[in-house]
């Protein structure tokens, strides 16, 4: 439960850092998408359970500040998290670059998704323009914040729990 | 008991619920706004304290950032500058004279005079839309504020868009040059109508689509477009921009070009909602 509540005070303290850091750090008009690093960091380090929870967290917090239609990037968050959990355990923790390739495709297929939804059934057909003004730049920026972030968060994830009931969730949070 | 609950809930189940709710949860949004309304004010509460001081700190960083950067370019400058003092200072008489033509005109125009009588509030963007497909905002003022949906908003003089939801202690702008804003404007001197359009194919080069103009209008570059009085969401006489590159399309009837905002949208810091609504005849 303390794990819960903590990881939702990190949902919102990113979200805030995306809407107002965002704009001091974008490049060419491209920011990071700092949201969708949180479930798949989440679901790598501990499971798919806990990787949709944050998921769906961190995509409801910037669904209903940002997008009009709430829903979408819960879903696709999720399911990004419960992939990453897939390989939980399956490698070393300080093993970069699974979750970094799940983060590269998730973000551009996320992109991929709103662009259709927002400007391709709205008749606009240039699709190479659209991924190489906006996706492919935001994927390598999200990807380069990814790699800042992991080894923080690597560090932090124990804490979270507290220590005592480490042990045990190890067998716990297993769960196929 | 407890342990078979928590066997029905391996991972897959969740994922399949999630699912199945998140689905229900898009359906649901393309018909109403009151299932997320009540989540978006109690979150707001929490959020929007934090991202304004956090706001605050970053714009204090990054200003802090660039005067260090600035201050080597500033003593070079200012060389240079000295000696242009005197070269403008005899330009200023001149434009003097003109600033008093200018006012004679505006009043002929009574334009300026519609602007001051709007009620307005003074609101700091605390927040940017944090995808790359979006120009929206958020501001720090809400409905205790007196705000409400379709409220126009502008800064510097022109016109940055209108407030599309309110929460208790902000509200969302959506800016004209989000790419699927539409502006319903005319030429200042003429009142021949136009649309502004926002395009995001154009966002490099700052400009925004202007179409529509009739075949026989003549527009030349530079033209001032204010928002039209036939809007049924804007108020008529907000400065829009400036035209630019108006030709004739393929199909012989229409005019279109390209319109230079007023407003510098990469340095907006703060806005002026007008409190009043444009009040449309049902």
């Amino acid at each position: 439960m303390k794990r819960k509540i903590l990881e939702l005070i990190i949902i919102i303290l990113f979200y805030c850092l995306s809407v107002t850091l965002g704009r001091v750090i974008e490049l060419g008009g491209i920011k990071p998408n700092m949201l969708i690093v949180l479930p798949i960091l989440f679901g790598y380090l501990n499971g798919s359970n806990e990787g949709m929870f944050v998921g769906f967290f961190s995509g409801l917090i910037y669904d209903i500040f940002i997008s009009t239609i709430v829903g979408f990037s819960p879903l696709v968050f999720s399911i990004l998290g419960y992939i990453s959990g897939l390989f939980f355990q399956k490698y070393e923790k300080s093993e970069i670059i699974i979750p970094l390739i799940i983060v590269a495709f998730g973000d551009i297929i996320y992109e991929f998704l709103s662009y259709i939804g927002n400007f391709l059934l709205h008749n606009r057909l240039n699709v190479l323009y659209f991924v190489k003004r906006f996706m492919i730049p935001e994927m390598i920026y999200t990807v380069l914040f990814f790699v800042l972030l992991f080894k923080p968060i690597v560090l932090i994830n124990p804490l979270l729990s507290g220590k005592k009931k480490r042990r045990v969730s190890y067998f716990d949070e297993r769960d196929n | 008991m407890l342990k078979k609950i928590s066997s029905f809930f391996t991972s897959k189940y969740i994922l399949i619920l999630v699912v199945l709710l998140c689905s229900a949860l898009i359906v649901a949004s393309f018909f109403t706004d009151k299932l997320v309304a009540p989540v978006r004010n109690i979150v707001s509460t929490l959020v929007m304290p934090i991202q304004d001081g956090m706001n605050y700190i970053g714009l204090w960083v990054s200003d802090g950032y660039e005067k260090i950067q600035e201050a080597t370019k500033i003593l070079e400058e200012n060389q240079s500058l000295k000696s242009k003092v005197d070269e403008l200072t005899e330009e200023n008489n001149k434009l003097k004279q003109d600033t008093y033509e200018l006012n004679r005109l505006r009043e002929l125009y009574k334009l300026d005079e519609s602007y001051a009588n709007y009620a307005k509030v003074g609101a700091r963007i605390i927040g940017t839309s944090s995808d790359n497909w979006y120009s929206t905002f958020t501001i720090n003022k809400g409905s205790d504020d007196g705000i409400a949906v379709n409220m126009n908003v502008i800064a510097d003089g022109g016109l940055v868009g209108i407030v599309t939801s309110v929460g208790k202690n902000y509200a969302t702008v959506k800016s004209i040059i989000e790419d699927g804003s539409f502006v319903s404007g005319q030429l200042i001197d003429t009142g021949d109508k136009c649309t502004v359009q926002g395009n995001i194919d154009l966002m490099d080069s700052g400009m925004i689509r202007i179409q529509h103009f009739k075949h026989s209008v003549t527009v030349r570059n530079g033209d001032k477009i204010v928002t039209s009085n036939i809007s049924d969401r804007y108020l008529p006489g907000i400065l829009i921009g400036y035209t630019k590159d108006v030709s004739l399309d393929s199909n012989n009837l229409t005019q279109s070009g390209y319109l230079i905002p007023a407003v510098d949208f990469g340095h907006l810091q703060e806005v002026l909602v007008i409190t009043q609504l444009k009040e449309v005849g049902e």
